[in-house]
Parts: C-alpha cells; sequence; structure tokens
C-alpha cells in the first residue's frame, strides 16, 4: 500500500462539556496539519458516531477547509479508523493525493452516564448495555480457561499506569489491582474500573499517497471487514473471529507476523476486550490472554506493549475520536517521539478498533493497520 | 415506555402450547436447517426458505451477567443471559428472579414467559 501519515494531532481527551466539537476539531486538526507541514488537502474523511449531522462541515468552514468534498463514516468506535483505513485506500489508488482524516466525538452533550443501548436492536431492547455483552464474554473465559478477576484487573492497572505517562489522558491516575476489583460492580465480573467512561475529544491525521519527510509513517497495510454472523455456531466469545479475520488480512497484506510487531494500540473499551483482542491478534493462543497481561509482555518495558498510550481505559474513548487517536499514538511511537512512554526502538506498530453494537453479528467492523517507519 | 412504541418491538415472540410451555416463535431453514429467532426474508447463511416453527422451552446457558447500572425504563440488577435453546437458535433472556445471580454456564434453564416489561424470560430447570 502507497499511504503514508504525514502528520497526527488530537485534542485532549476527557469530559469537556465546556468546549465545542469545533473546539475540539480545531485543536486536532491543527496539530495534524502543522505536524504535517501542510495548509491544504484534496479531501477529509471524518468518523464519528454520535456526531449531529453536519459536524465536520460546521467545524471545519470555520479554519478555511471548504470547497473539498468531505466524507463521513459511522461504524460505531472503529469511526475514524474505518476513516482512516478509506484515506489510505483512497491514496493508494490514485483517488486523491491527500486526505485529512478526522474522528470527533462529543459524547457529554449526548449523554450523562452509560451509552444507552439502542432500542431498535433485539438485543438492546432486552437491556443489553455493551458492558453486559463484554461481561458474557469475560464470564465465559473465566469458565473455559480459567480466566482469572486479577488477570482482568492487570489489564486496567497496565493501561491506568500508561496513562500517567499521557499528558492527553482523561483518566491520569494509578490504580492498583485491589482497587480496581473492590470498584462499583457494573455487569458481573466487569467493575466500574474495567469499563472506559464517556469523554469528548478529536483526533486528525495527514494521509499523503507520497513520502516526503524521513518522519513520515508509512501504512504497510490496512485491513476492514464486518463481521459474520454470531449466533449458537460461532465458536468463538463475540468479536474473537472477527479481530482474527481482520488482523490476518492485515499481517499478509503487510507481510509481516505478529512477533514482528513492537507496539500496539488496541481496543480495550472494557478490560475483556484487550484479553481477547491480544489473543486474536496472534500474541497468545486462545484462552491464554489472562497470562499474557499478568506476564507483563505487554507492559511498557516488557517485549510488545500494548495500549502504551493508556488505550481507551485511560485515555478515554469519545467513540469517533479513538481512531485517530491509536493511530497518533503509534505514529508517535514509531518516530520516537513518545516521550516517557516511549517504547525503544518501535519500527512496526499496529492500530486495532473494534466497533459494535448491531445484535446478531460479529462486530459491526474491526480495521487493523499495520504502520512501519 | 410510550416512546417505544414509534417503531416495532424488534424482540422475539413466545406463546404458549397445548402443554402449557412456553414456546418460541422462530425459524428453520429448509435448505441447511439453519434456526433463527428473528424472522427475516430468507436464509442469512445459504439464502434458502424459511418456514416458522416453534423453539423451546428447554435450553443451556451459554452465559450470563447482572446488570448493576441504570438504563432508560429498567430498574437494576436484572440477571441476562444467553441461552441456547435446544436443537435451536441462540437467544438473549432475563432471569426470572427477584433477586438475580450469575448462572452457571452449562446451567438447564426452561423459558418461562415474557416478562412485564415484554423480554424472554428463563428459570433454571
Amino acid at each position: 500500500m502507497q499511504a503514508f501519515i504525514q502528520g497526527v494531532g488530537t485534542s485532549l481527551f476527557g469530559k469537556q462539556p465546556e468546549l465545542s466539537s469545533a473546539q475540539l476539531v480545531w485543536s486536532a486538526v491543527a496539530e495534524a496539519m502543522q505536524d504535517a507541514e501542510c495548509t491544504k488537502v484534496d479531501a477529509v474523511f471524518v468518523g464519528t458516531c454520535f456526531g449531529e449531522p453536519g459536524t465536520a462541515q460546521r467545524s471545519l468552514h470555520r479554519i478555511g477547509l471548504v470547497g473539498v468534498p468531505i466524507s463521513v463514516y459511522e461504524n460505531a468506535c472503529a469511526s475514524s479508523t474505518q476513516a482512516f483505513h478509506e484515506a489510505c485506500v483512497a491514496v493508494d489508488s490514485g483517488r486523491f493525493g491527500s486526505v485529512l482524516v478526522l474522528g470527533v466525538e462529543h459524547l457529554t452533550s449526548r449523554f450523562s452516564g452509560a451509552i444507552p443501548v439502542e432500542q431498535r436492536d433485539h438485543e438492546g431492547r432486552t437491556g443489553l448495555a455493551l458492558p453486559a455483552l463484554y461481561a458474557m464474554s469475560a464470564a465465559r473465559y473465566q469458565k473455559l480457561w480459567g480466566l482469572t478477576d486479577e488477570q482482568l484487573a492487570a489489564v486496567s492497572v497496565k493501561n491506568h499506569a500508561h496513562g500517567m505517562l499521557n499528558s492527553r489522558a482523561q483518566h491520569r491516575v494509578a490504580v492498583s489491582s485491589e482497587e480496581v476489583l473492590a470498584s462499583r460492580m457494573i455487569a458481573d465480573p466487569l467493575t466500574l474500573l474495567q469499563c472506559c467512561s464517556i469523554a469528548d475529544g478529536a483526533g486528525a491525521c495527514v494521509i499523503s499517497s507520497a513520502q516526503t519527510s524521513s518522519r513520515d509513517v508509512r501504512v504497510r497495510s490496512s485491513a476492514f471487514q464486518t463481521g459474520r454472523l454470531w449466533n449458537h455456531e460461532s465458536e468463538h466469545v463475540w468479536g474473537y473471529q472477527l479481530v482474527k479475520d481482520t488482523a490476518t488480512s492485515a499481517y499478509e497484506k503487510a507481510g509481516i507476523g505478529i512477533e514482528d510487531v513492537n507496539v500496539l494500540e488496541v481496543h480495550d473499551a472494557f478490560t475483556i476486550g484487550e484479553i481477547v483482542t491480544t489473543e486474536a491478534l496472534g500474541m497468545a493462543e486462545e484462552g491464554g490472554g489472562g497470562e499474557l497481561v499478568a506476564s507483563g509482555r505487554t507492559t511498557l518495558g516488557g517485549a510488545q506493549p500494548v495500549n502504551p498510550s493508556g488505550g481507551l481505559l485511560s485515555r478515554g474513548h469519545p467513540l469517533g475520536a479513538t481512531g485517530t487517536a491509536q493511530v497518533a499514538e503509534v505514529v508517535w511511537q514509531l518516530r520516537g517521539e513518545a516521550r516517557a512512554r516511549q517504547v525503544p526502538d518501535a519500527r512496526v506498530g499496529v492500530v486495532e478498533t473494534m466497533g459494535g453494537g448491531a445484535a446478531g453479528v460479529d462486530g459491526n467492523a474491526c480495521v487493523v493497520a499495520v504502520l512501519t517507519i | 415506555m410510550n416512546d417505544l412504541e414509534r417503531f416495532p418491538d424488534p424482540r422475539s415472540m413466545t406463546h404458549t402450547d397445548e402443554a402449557g410451555e412456553t414456546r418460541l416463535r422462530g425459524w428453520r431453514c429448509e435448505e441447511c436447517s439453519m434456526a433463527l429467532a428473528l424472522e427475516s426474508p430468507w436464509c442469512p447463511r445459504c439464502l434458502g426458505t424459511l418456514r416458522e416453527v416453534q423453539f423451546g422451552p428447554f435450553g443451556t446457558v451459554w452465559s450470563s451477567t447482572v446488570v448493576r447500572i441504570p438504563l432508560p425504563g429498567r430498574t437494576p440488577p436484572y440477571g441476562l443471559l444467553y441461552v441456547d435453546l435446544d436443537d435451536g437458535p441462540r437467544v438473549l433472556g432475563h432471569l426470572a428472579t427477584l433477586v438475580p445471580t450469575q448462572v452457571a454456564i452449562g446451567e438447564k434453564v426452561r423459558l418461562v414467559a415474557n416478562t412485564e416489561l415484554g423480554d424472554l424470560a428463563f428459570e433454571i430447570v
């Protein structure tokens, strides 16, 4: 794939009701375009989930980004990761020379607590909040593979420790395993500190068909799929097969294996999510994700750090902004610009985002991208 | 719940058979035998013709949880479980007890009725 990330930027992440979506967008876009040393692009691809119609145009016309095609993608948590994927495909195919990818979400202006479930969905109408879906995966893992509460908590402890080093993260506080497990139960066995919280934020990156600087990060491959049917015939917990299939495709296109990857940003909306995802990405056998995180291999200082940014659990999860923030973190890591949370000599990075919410399919969308420098 | 009546209820339906058991209204593909809990115009797996059948009342717990956060129109805590109906589809239902608990995976359960809120409900056999 001929696609290069020339610049990245994000707003601060967290509950920022005092800021408008536009203000969040401006800070992310300004940083990304300054980073890319560019003042214009051929198109803008936007990812947002709950953003009101016209969110991007309302923000972008006030910074002069007008007169180019602006496309909007919605795929739940993977909205802006899909926008990123589409931008990479667009420059690779020659449709555009450069594309600005924008992810934005202003959840505090929409919801006060947990994101309400979609009442037009048969499982949503039955009261299945997303924490409950993940909780049932966790319960299944505890039964099948002996996953322990402490191993689940280890994901939260690790990602909060990483987030302490990220000045843009929502939750910059260290938590102990005891604190994670003693926090309020949300959906058994998942406690509050194992669930990401709602946030406001924006992220952006500039994708180009040509490399113009040694700082440009190459998109070696990007794969994007929607899940197959998820039902009584499915062999795995929700989402596992989709992430595995998407990752397999991305690795094949990039000509790499998981053993070549130095750093990963993955979808850890809930602790069990990171455990299942790291398995599906090939970092552990199925059922081995709990031991993987407990071993320290995925902690900063370990062999393959996962979510050095703090992940969704610590950085926060403004849905549509998450993918662009994941891309930004991997770009900083590969350039050696990640400061206190730098993974030494990171040359190959992976971004993975999973979006869900439609009952009956193994995920609305998953994107896996392989980035190199 | 009036605001929910603006669109069709997307959940599965049940009825009581002659033996007094609660059964799920479902569909099975005449070509590949795929079991479905939701109406579809054709089989999503092989595009075959579907015929209406009854599933349940017995099934096996695939997983379960207790939801302890408030959602609009719901009073926590409540038990949720995925049940693989015998020779049938996987469905999501509520645990029909006053004090919800996590039901053991593999436990046998029986479809008892729709709850007051219209959800599928199960009791441990």
